[in-house]
């Protein structure tokens, strides 16, 4: 990979001059922030998985449920109250009585999409830092498609019950504002990588 | 801008899976911990913590092959005068203290599910022999030592991505050997 001279000037057509270190240090700072962020995020939506697949579908209604099992030895290894013991039990149906039919197949569904976009963010994250010319333009799409991605899962919560948009709306906000204006930054570099033919490596 | 030489590619594709595998055994462990208590009509907790014990099992297996791979292949000196030395003195520490957190965690919550009375079998193929037997007490002390040698682990972890953030916005290329194609 061709790494260009520290602090060379080049003219963008129309505009100021760029400055190979600044876009360097903005491709690497968007980079590091998608491989954390990708991180969080493939580790948040492979729980989410794994946890409607888990409690989506208890085997027994609320007005069925057995009596949990409470005992005190228990109480003490978890540090739990015998209140907070009974609660555990009624907190499992939180998300199949506020979700409606169609829900959970469409959340894992999101969540398994979610996992694959932000392992795809983390590599991403890597050719950015690692200043590869492609790396903008798939930085674009991939930051675009999550960004996407929180849109409809947002719209989705919207629709179910208090339950669940208590449990997932706002969290949902902040990883849209997040992606939102990670697209944004990779828009920016791929504007300066095309106003620059040569400036960047492979 | 200088080209700096890196780690080597399995250690990179190690460090990436132990990321995305600890921060994944944190969230799901404070979900999980919020499943009723298991019983024979509560078995919720089953595949979570079966799932929880055999991803830590295999960070350690992970740690021992990345700490062969980071020694036998090592990358070219950070850049040391670029930085003052109490950051350089920082990293080291806290590098040492990731791998011993790591690895301390893991073995502290294998041993506390040992003498838990509840088995683990590896990847749902092969049971693992407890180390101890049913033992409440040591169940607690074990449990407990998991519960703050993770939370230093959290700690020391921030440690180690604040170093990463700094060097990444200084722009000094220190990032680049753990982040190359």
């Amino acid at each position: 990979m061709a790494i260009p001279p520290q602090g060379t000037s080049r003219t963008c057509p129309g505009t100021e001059a760029v400055n190979t270190t600044e876009a360097t240090g903005r491709a690497g700072a968007l980079g590091i922030v998608a491989v954390l962020l990708g991180i969080l995020l493939a580790a948040w939506h492979a729980n989410e998985w794994m946890k409607f697949v888990i409690v989506g579908t208890p085997p027994y209604t609320v007005a069925t449920m057995p009596e949990p099992d409470c005992e005190e030895d228990e109480l003490v290894e978890e540090g739990l109250s015998l209140t907070e013991c009974h609660q555990l039990a009624y907190a499992v149906h939180d998300i199949s009585v506020s979700s409606p039919d169609w829900f959970k197949s469409f959340h894992v569904a999101v969540s398994a999409a979610g996992t694959l976009l932000s392992l795809l963010s983390i590599v991403i994250g890597i050719a950015l830092v690692d200043y590869r010319q492609w790396a903008a333009t798939a930085a674009v799409s991939v930051f675009g498609a999550l960004a996407v991605l929180d849109v409809v899962s947002f719209t989705a919560v919207v629709n179910t019950g208090p339950l669940i948009r208590q449990m997932y709306l706002w969290s949902i906000l902040i990883w849209f504002s997040i992606h939102l204006a990670m697209a944004i930054g990779a828009v920016v570099q791929r504007q300066y990588l095309r106003a620059t033919p040569g400036l960047a490596g492979t | 801008m200088k080209p700096i030489k890196g780690y080597s590619r399995t250690a990179l594709i190690l460090h990436w899976f132990l990321a995305v595998s600890i921060f994944f055994l944190f969230i799901s462990s404070w979900w999980m911990l919020g499943l009723p208590l298991a019983s024979a009509e509560y078995r919720f907790r089953e595949i979570p913590f079966q799932l929880h014990k055999n991803l830590g099992i295999t960070l350690v297996a992970v740690i021992f092959v990345m700490l062969y791979v980071r020694f036998r292949h090592r990358p070219q000196p950070e850049l040391k005068q670029m930085v003052p030395s109490w950051i350089n003195r920082l990293a080291s520490i806290d590098h040492v203290i990731l791998y011993v957190m790591i690895f301390a965690c893991c073995l502290s919550g294998y041993l506390s599910s040992s003498y838990s009375g509840w088995g683990t079998t590896l990847w749902w193929v092969v049971d693992l022999p407890n180390w101890g037997y049913e033992n409440e007490e040591l169940n607690i002390l074990y449990s407990d030592m998991h519960l703050w040698t993770c939370w230093i682990l959290l700690a020391i972890m921030a440690v180690h991505i604040g170093g990463a953030l700094y060097h990444a916005f200084r722009n000094d290329g220190v990032i680049r050997r753990m982040l190359h194609l």
